[in-house]
C-alpha cells in the first residue's frame, strides 16, 4: 500500500489543475495541504482558501477526507470547515481522483446550494437575503482568504 | 454453489481434450514433455478442485444454517481458512496471472468469497490476478521486459511492524492454543476483545509466513530452472509469455497500476478494471435510506426492516448492479486447465498484434446484469442477503433491549404513568401500536416482552457457554 500515494502524487503533478494546488506532507504522504482559488464571478473571487485532504487507508475504495482550514461563509460548509458534497459521501466512486474532488469543491464555491445546507444559519441567511449573504461571503473572503 | 466442482470436472475433461488437439505448442513439443505436462496439469487441477470440494463439504457441515451463531473458535477457523485462500502460489497460474491478489490489503477489504473468485478465474470468466507493474516504458526491449517481470515478487511485501498490532503478544504461531496469552484479570467482555486482538495479530503474522513460504518455493523453482533442471521447466512462465503479457498492457483507472490486457470490462460502460480493484467493490453496509438520515431519530428507534443495502454501482458510470465481463485470451491459455506456462511460445510476432486488433474490434455493447457472462459484485459476495438479515436481527434485538431497560426504569418510578407518547418512538413500529392501547395495557405488554427477551437471552448465553466448554 505504501506505493499508492507515490503514484497519486505523480498523477497530480503531471496533470495540474489551474487554481488548485495540492502538496503532500513530508512526514505523511497521505496528508495533503491544498489551496483552491475562489472561482471568478463568485463571492469568493480573489480569495485563496486553504484546505487539508487526507487519504484514508481504504482510499480509493473510500472517499478522501477534505476540510476547509480557511474560514468561509458558505451554506454547504460549516464552522469547522466540513463540506457537504455528495461525491465526498454517498456518491463517492473509486474512479474519482483527488483532482476531480478538488474540482468539485471549486464548483461548489461557484454555486452554493442553500437548499441542502450544512451550515443552517448561513443557508437561512442565503435564502432570505441573498444579496446580504453574498456581501458577507465577499467580506469574509477579503478578511480570511488573503492570497500570500 | 454446491455444483461448481462438478461442473468444473466436466469442463476440465472437455478442455484438456481440446488443448491436446488444437494447441500447436503441444505438437511442437516432444512426447515426454507432453506427458509430463499433462500429468502435472492434472495433478494441479486435482489439488485445486479437491481443495474446493473439501472446503465445500466443510462449509456445509458446519454452517447449514447461516443464521446460527458461530462460536468464537469456529469464526476464527473460518477467518484463518479465508486468509489461507489469499496466499499467491506460483503454480496456481491462469493465463499468466494468479488466483489471489497481489496487494497487501486487510482481510476486511478482501472479504469476498475466495472459492467463488478462484472458480471464476479458472473458468476464465474473470481476469486472473496479474502481477502489476508500477510503471511501464514502451521503449523497453524484450530483454528489459523479461528482467522487470522476473524481478516481480508474487505478492507485495507485507509491512512487518504495523501500528495496529504493535505490542500485541502473539506467542508461538505453531501453538494453536493461545488462551494463556489472554489477560484473565479483565472482564469477560474485555477478554473477548483481547482474544480477538491477539487472534488478528497472529493471523497477520501467519499470512506473512504463509506467503513467505510460497515466495521461497517460487525462488527455489526459479533457481532450479536457471541451473537447467529439466523437471522444473514449464512450471514457470516462458520469456515469450512474459513479453506477450506485458508489452501490451494497460493501466487500471482505479489503482493506476499497469496490468496485462485484456482487463475485465464493466458490463455497462465497457471501462477496464483490474481484478484486484473489482473484488474490493461491494455493497455499502446495511443502512437506513439516506433521506431519513437528517432526522434526529436514533438508529435503535427505527424499524429494522427498513434497513437497506443497495447493490454496488459502477464506479465509472454509476449504473446500479455493477458487474464485469472478461474475454479470455485464447492464444495465451496456459496454467490451470491448460498447457504449462513454460510451454508458451510467441510463434509469429504479429500474434499479439492480432489479438490486440480483435480485441478492439470485438467491443460489444453493454450487457444486462443477469447475462450469464457477467460477474457481478454480488456474485463474489453471495452472503450479502444473510448479512443484511443478520444486521436487521441485531438491530431488532438492540431496540428490544432498549425498550426493556426503558420499561424497567419506569417500573421503578411509579409516578411515570403516562408512557404512551414517550415510548412510542423507541418501539419497532411493527410490534406495537401504542395509540390504540391504554397506558396500563401497554405497560403489561412491554413487561411481557421484556420477560420473553430476558428468557431468550439466558437461553442464548447458556448455549454459548456450553459450546465454549466443548
Amino acid at each position: 500500500m505504501a506505493s499508492l500515494p507515490k503514484r497519486i502524487i505523480k498523477r497530480l503533478v503531471s496533470d495540474p489543475v489551474p487554481g488548485i494546488t495540492a502538496e503532500p506532507h513530508e512526514d505523511n504522504l497521505r496528508y495533503f495541504q491544498v489551496t483552491i482559488e475562489g472561482p471568478q464571478q463568485s463571492p469568493y473571487e480573489n480569495g485563496v482558501f486553504h484546505l487539508e485532504l487526507f487519504l484514508p487507508d481504504d482510499y480509493p475504495m473510500e472517499a478522501p477526507k477534505v476540510r476547509f482550514l480557511t474560514k468561509i461563509y458558505h451554506p454547504n460548509i460549516d464552522r469547522l470547515g466540513r463540506i457537504c458534497l455528495d461525491v465526498l459521501k454517498t456518491n463517492w466512486s473509486p474512479a474519482l481522483q483527488i483532482r476531480t474532488v478538488l474540482l468539485s469543491i471549486q464548483a461548489l464555491l461557484a454555486s452554493p446550494n442553500p437548499n441542502d445546507p450544512l451550515a443552517n444559519d448561513v443557508a437561512e441567511d442565503w435564502i432570505q437575503n441573498e444579496d446580504g449573504a453574498i456581501a458577507t461571503a465577499r467580506e469574509w473572503t477579503k478578511r480570511y482568504a488573503k492570497p500570500n | 454453489m454446491g455444483n461448481v466442482p462438478g461442473k468444473l470436472d466436466e469442463e476440465n475433461a472437455i478442455r484438456s481434450g481440446r488443448s491436446y488437439s488444437t494447441s500447436d505448442t503441444t505438437r511442437r513439443n516432444s512426447a515426454s514433455v507432453v506427458t509430463g505436462r499433462a500429468q502435472r496439469a492434472s495433478s494441479l487441477v486435482g489439488t485445486i478442485l479437491n481443495g474446493r470440494t473439501r472446503s465445500d463439504s466443510l462449509m456445509h457441515g458446519h454452517s447449514s444454517n447461516p443464521y446460527k451463531r458461530k462460536s468464537t473458535k469456529e469464526k476464527e477457523r473460518l477467518k484463518e481458512k479465508h486468509a489461507k485462500e489469499l496466499v499467491v502460489k506460483f503454480d496456481e497460474c491462469v493465463d499468466g496471472g494468479f488466483l489471489a491478489p497481489f496487494g497487501c490489503f486487510g482481510l476486511d477489504k478482501l472479504d469476498y468469497d475466495a472459492r467463488v473468485v478462484k472458480g471464476l478465474i479458472v473458468d476464465r470468466k474473470l481476469a486472473p490476478f496479474y502481477l502489476p507493474l508500477d510503471d511501464f516504458d514502451p521503449e523497453w526491449t524484450r530483454k528489459e521486459v523479461v528482467k522487470v517481470v522476473d524481478a516481480l515478487p508474487l505478492h507485495a511485501p507485507f509491512e512487518e511492524d504495523t501500528d495496529e498490532y504493535d505490542g500485541v503478544a502473539t506467542g508461538s504461531l505453531a501453538d494453536d492454543d493461545f488462551d494463556s496469552l489472554i489477560d484473565k484479570t479483565l472482564s469477560r467482555r474485555e477478554q473477548r476483545k483481547h482474544r480477538l486482538k491477539i487472534f488478528n495479530a497472529r493471523l497477520y503474522k501467519k499470512r506473512i509466513a504463509w506467503q513467505e513460504k510460497e515466495n521461497e518455493r517460487y525462488l527455489d523453482k526459479k533457481l532450479e530452472t536457471r541451473s537447467g533442471g529439466s523437471r522444473a521447466a514449464g512450471l514457470l512462465m516462458s520469456d515469450d509469455l512474459k513479453v506477450a503479457l506485458y508489452t501490451h498492457g494497460t493501466e487500471c483507472p482505479i489503482c493506476f497500476l499497469y496490468f496485462p490486457e485484456p482487463m475485465n470490462k464493466s458490463r455497462c460502460c465497457l471501462q477496464p478494471i483490474c481484478s484486484q480493484c473489482f473484488v474490493q467493490i461491494k455493497r455499502a453496509p446495511p443502512h437506513f435510506p439516506h433521506d431519513e438520515e437528517d432526522t434526529d431519530v436514533q438508529d435503535e428507534e427505527k424499524d429494522p426492516n427498513l434497513l437497506v443495502s443497495e447493490p454496488a454501482s459502477c464506479p465509472y458510470c454509476a449504473t446500479p448492479d455493477f458487474g464485469v465481463t472478461y474475454d479470455a485470451p485464447e492464444e495465451r491459455r496456459v496454467g490451470v486447465l491448460a498447457p504449462l506456462p513454460g510451454t508458451f511460445v510467441l510463434s509469429v510476432p504479429s500474434r499479439s498484434e492480432l489479438f490486440k486488433d480483435t480485441n478492439s474490434i470485438g467491443r460489444r455493447g453493454s450487457v444486462p446484469a443477469d447475462d450469464p457472462t457477467v460477474v457481478k459484485s454480488d456474485t463474489i459476495r453471495p452472503d450479502w442477503q444473510i448479512e443484511l438479515n443478520k444486521e436487521r436481527m441485531r438491530l431488532a434485538r438492540r431496540s428490544a433491549n432498549a425498550t426493556a431497560i426503558h420499561v424497567s426504569n419506569q417500573l421503578v418510578d411509579p409516578s411515570h404513568q403516562n408512557v404512551s407518547t414517550h415510548t412510542s418512538t423507541s418501539v419497532p413500529r411493527s410490534e406495537f401500536t401504542p395509540t390504540s392501547l391504554s397506558p396500563r395495557d401497554l405497560e403489561q405488554q412491554m413487561i411481557d416482552h421484556a420477560i420473553r427477551l430476558s428468557l431468550a437471552e439466558q437461553k442464548d448465553s447458556k448455549r454459548s457457554r456450553n459450546s465454549n466448554h466443548r
